[in-house]
């Protein structure tokens, strides 16, 4: 190695298991420039590269949509599967019964969270199946050229086309009500808290959800739209500020913020401080994480931050009752009963 | 009067919810372990209580398994079905009814055993009486028939495995119908039960149950599924068996069963298990597989190995459902849009539930496809005689998956899709394992795996799909023949209708009519498929469906100059398939050839 090359290569700055950030990027983004999900995507990068996962023990899932094209995006040494439109929920389910050693992030949109594939959704919530669920929520469908999704707000206009009068699906407002481990809203402008929450939601056993408003830059974004940069930014309430010290670093080198915070210890030891910003809401009170969204909702707002913790549940796994090993690696002949067991139910049968 | 022994069928018409499958199930168990050759249908209602129930039962020393063509003891005991099943009746026929139901026996053509069910009943436990009245013409038909007191004390064991004071409740019950008959009434019909050597010794079983313990001597690691009659049963006999042989002594098991939300959750986690490495199978039904239809493509496109039980039902849409038919071969084997075809796999008996049960997953990551085990009602839920199961002849097959860094590194050039070997099946790589990882996808797709809609990419691709497939066939496990020197008729049939064709040929046979059978196990068919056409002059397709699925199949596929030689018989009213019915159906086709 020459003296140069190894000098530029000490400049690389490299993870707690020594992997460079490159090792988390992924393909060129064919998505609009400018695109909410471009952002989300950067995020995942760096919250991984962060977290210190083993890029290659991650598994990208995603439906169908302009969102779930994404995974080509980002995590290039991680295996991937862009399912059917809405399904990713049940394709990552069975892939983690028999594998439930890899981290898995889906990634979906609001077509495919919110319509679609719902059912799937309110089910992989209700088994706490353990992954985490970014939706990337822009209220409309944009791979189809500009429809409204089941999440555009009452009220909302499109560039074409009528203002939309159905009321939409609050999937954050469901998800606590399902009893959902893990809620929190965000906003792909804002990097530092979808970073902060996204490396929590990665150390979370259970499922853990993050609805990231993430503006459609070509079909959704125009002023009177709810889900638009401008609206978003102006009216954006930040109902905590998150910062994630992962368990790898002492809790000393994190610059402690001012004021009052609150220490919540995740399953694998790391630990998450939320800023607390209004000082009554407690993200284990399922009631005050409903009450602020609904006061979000009728005051045009929205309401991000961690809303809602709960890491008391059993996670699917538990459930499973399965051996220790991930199933993927038990070997053959423990698969198969012997000889010997078939004779015993053959004689059995018999007598 | 001369006897007629073990040569007939009897009818029992209850209400479901009744106990009356217990009852039954004694019945046919004692008879089977007096080594009498015996059948039984259960033909149950859509319902959990108070609908009309048959069950069939025939003893037959040709061993036929069908129902008979003829009602020759029938037992009326459902109020709700008593005109119209006596109305069914030929002169002659025995019935032994239920004298408290209030209703009339208007027939004096027939030989009338009647028998206060109810108030004998009633005298042994009040509170119970419904459920032992069903027990009550068990005894009288004991007694009728010479069934012996021991084999039916010990079928009443069987089935209420160590709840003694049931097993004491029935046995009193029998013993009752019996005394009652051997008092008040005398035997005036020729039906005898006659006990048989067992030269072989078998035991009942529902294809269900075998193809449950096939798929986990075939080290299936994950089941989803969603309840649905036919199918329930075999997902049910999967999770009773998890703990018996697939559990350790900590009592972690090595197969994961997770209830889905419906049908697509369930076929989208046997996709992910696939795809992540491990065995996962869905058991189902007719509706369960056309909401499946979209994984379905998906498996063959991405090519992730993935197991679909099928138990039929009768379709289209709801259908009947506790009915049978063969009526999903066209839906499986060309399932999903776009240009598709599937390995299909036609179990004819128990034994082969079984077989197939564990082969399937050697097949589906041999050839990294989907693959369909088809069932029906019939095979899937009645019990079938079997002599034991045999164990798996080879070890697992896993096919090209690549788990070791040094064989990788030994590749020249990977490519998830890449037909290394020209056999059309490609190589793969699993997540977690670090090596050629790549975003797995639905859309059109290079040899590396890599986004792309360029006409060449997509033609190679389709071509290899359909080579890959086409290569399966001879690998399938193969026809059975029964051919008979210098025929000039086959019949081709699949599935179920093993346990009805060896009647359907003596039928012929009686008419003068000598002919070969053939029995598809596996679709794409065989190449002895197409020899067995060209043989003779004459080849019948016999399905249990309308429009002669297999036939519609085997049509396009052989060479064009060999099907003016095809010919279809499809019959389904939702009974199982009886002898006679396709007999007949058989000899006018052939007229009509003829002409």
């Amino acid at each position: 190695m020459t003296e140069k090359r190894e000098r530029r290569e000490r400049t690389v700055k490299l993870n707690v298991i020594n992997e460079p950030k490159d090792s988390y990027s992924g393909g060129k983004s064919s998505l609009c420039p400018g695109c909410g999900h471009d952002q989300i995507s950067s995020v995942i990068i760096s919250a991984a590269w962060e977290n210190g996962v083993e890029p290659h023990k991650i598994a990208k899932m995603s439906g169908i949509g302009c969102s779930s094209k994404t995974p080509a995006y980002y995590l290039g040494q991680s295996h991937g599967f862009n399912t059917v439109h809405g399904r990713m929920p049940s394709v990552t389910t069975g892939a983690y019964a028999v594998n439930k050693d890899l981290l898995y992030i889906g990634v979906s949109g609001d077509g495919d969270s919110a319509s679609i594939g719902i059912g799937q959704l309110i089910h992989a919530i209700r088994r706490n199946m353990d992954m985490v669920y970014i939706v990337e929520n822009n209220g409309v469908y944009g791979l189809t050229k500009g429809q409204y999704s089941a999440t555009a707000d009452i009220g909302s206009k499109k560039k074409k086309g009528a203002v939309n009068k159905t009321q939409p699906i609050d999937l954050c407002a469901l998800a606590i009500n399902l009893g959902c481990t893990f809620v929190a809203r965000s906003f792909s402008g804002s990097k530092k808290q979808l970073k902060a929450l996204l490396k929590a939601a990665m150390s979370h056993k259970g499922f853990a959800l993050i609805d990231v408003i993430s503006p459609c830059v070509t079909f959704n974004n125009n002023d009177e739209s709810m889900k638009s940069y401008g609206y978003v930014k102006d009216n954006e309430v930040t109902l905590h500020m998150t910062d994630y010290i992962p368990h790898f670093n002492p809790i000393a080198e994190v610059e402690v913020p001012e004021g009052h915070f609150k220490d919540i210890t995740l399953h694998d030891g790391s630990t998450i401080r939320l800023e607390t910003i209004s000082e009554e809401h407690d993200p284990t009170n399922a009631m005050q994480a409903l009450e602020a969204l609904h006061d979000a909702e009728t005051n045009a707002k929205h309401v991000t931050g961690l809303l809602y913790f709960d890491n008391t549940k059993a996670s699917l796994v538990e459930d499973l009752g399965l051996v220790d090993l991930p199933l993927i690696d038990v070997d053959d002949k423990e698969l198969r009963p012997s000889k010997e067991m078939l004779d015993k139910i053959n004689s059995a049968f018999l007598n | 009067m001369e006897n007629i022994v073990n040569d007939f069928t009897i009818n029992i018409a209850t209400a479901n919810g009744t106990g009356s499958q217990s009852a039954n199930l004694i019945l046919l168990q004692s008879l089977f372990d007096m080594g009498v050759p015996v059948s039984g249908k259960n033909l149950f209602p859509s319902n959990i209580s108070g609908l009309p129930t048959w069950y069939i039962i025939r003893l037959s020393e040709h061993g036929y398994q069908a129902p008979g063509n003829r009602t020759d003891i029938q037992v009326l005991v459902n109020p709700a079905t008593w005109e119209e099943d006596l109305a069914a009746l030929e002169p002659g026929t025995v019935v032994v009814w239920n004298e408290n139901s209030k209703l009339e026996m208007n027939r004096d053509d027939v030989v009338s055993y009647p028998i206060p069910m109810t108030k004998i009943a009633r005298g042994i436990n009040s509170k119970l009486s419904k459920l032992i009245t069903n027990i009550v013409y068990v005894g009288a038909l004991a007694e009728i028939l010479g069934i012996k007191q021991s084999a039916l004390e010990s079928a009443v064991k069987t089935q209420f495995k160590g709840k003694d004071s049931a097993i004491e409740l029935n046995t009193n019950a029998i013993q009752l119908g019996r005394e009652y008959f051997k008092e008040n009434l005398s035997k005036n019909d020729p039906y005898v039960a006659e006990e048989r050597e067992i030269k072989v010794k078998q035991f009942f079983i529902e294809g269900n149950e075998a193809v449950a313990l096939g798929s986990l001597f075939g080290g299936a690691q994950m089941l989803s599924w969603y309840p649905i009659t036919p199918s329930s049963s075999l997902a049910e006999g999967i999770i009773a068996w998890i703990p018996k042989i697939r559990t350790n002594d900590e009592g972690e098991s090595t197969c994961a069963v997770i209830q889905a939300e419906d049908e697509l959750a369930a076929a989208g986690m046997v996709l992910g298990a696939g795809w992540a490495g491990g065995r996962g199978m869905t058991a189902t039904s007719g509706p369960g597989i056309s909401l499946m239809q979209e994984f379905i493509g998906l498996a063959y496109f991405a090519e992730i190995p993935s197991v679909f039980w099928d138990v039929c039902r009768v379709g289209p849409s709801t259908g009947l459902p506790t009915r049978t038919q063969q009526s999903d071969i066209t839906l499986l084997y060309e399932g999903s849009h776009g240009d598709t075809q599937h390995i299909v796999l036609f179990p004819g008996t128990v034994e082969e539930c079984f077989e197939f049960g564990w082969r399937a997953f050697d097949i589906t990551e041999r050839f990294q496809t989907p693959v369909f085990g088809m069932s029906d009602l019939d095979l899937g839920m009645n019990r079938w005689a079997c002599s034991g199961f045999k164990y798996p002849d080879v070890d697992m097959d896993r096919g090209k998956v690549i788990r070791e860094k040094d064989i990788f590194e030994a590749f020249e050039e990977f490519g998830r899709y890449l037909d290394v070997d020209g056999d059309g099946i490609p190589y793969r790589t699993l997540p977690g394992s670090g090596m050629a990882p790549i975003l797995y996808r639905g859309t059109g797709h290079n040899p590396m795996g890599v986004y792309s809609e360029k006409p060449h990419d997509y033609l190679q691709l389709m071509k290899r799909l359909r080579e890959k497939i086409d290569s399966s066939r001879d690998v399938l496990p193969a026809p059975i023949l029964r051919e008979e020197k210098e025929c000039e008729i086959g019949i081709i049939y699949l599935g179920s209708m093993e346990n009805t064709i060896q009647e359907i040929d003596d039928l012929l046979e009686a008419t003068g009519l000598k002919v070969s059978q053939c029995r598809l196990r596996a679709l794409p068919a065989h190449s002895e498929i197409e020899k067995f056409i060209e043989r003779h002059k004459t080849t019948i397709v016999l399905e249990i469906n309308r429009d002669g699925q297999l036939y519609g199949i085997l049509r396009k596929e052989i060479p064009i100059d060999l099907v003016p030689k095809l010919r279809s018989v499809a019959y389904s009213d939702g009974m199982p398939p009886r002898g006679k019915i396709y007999a007949d159906l058989i000899l006018e086709i052939l007229q009509e050839a003829e002409k």
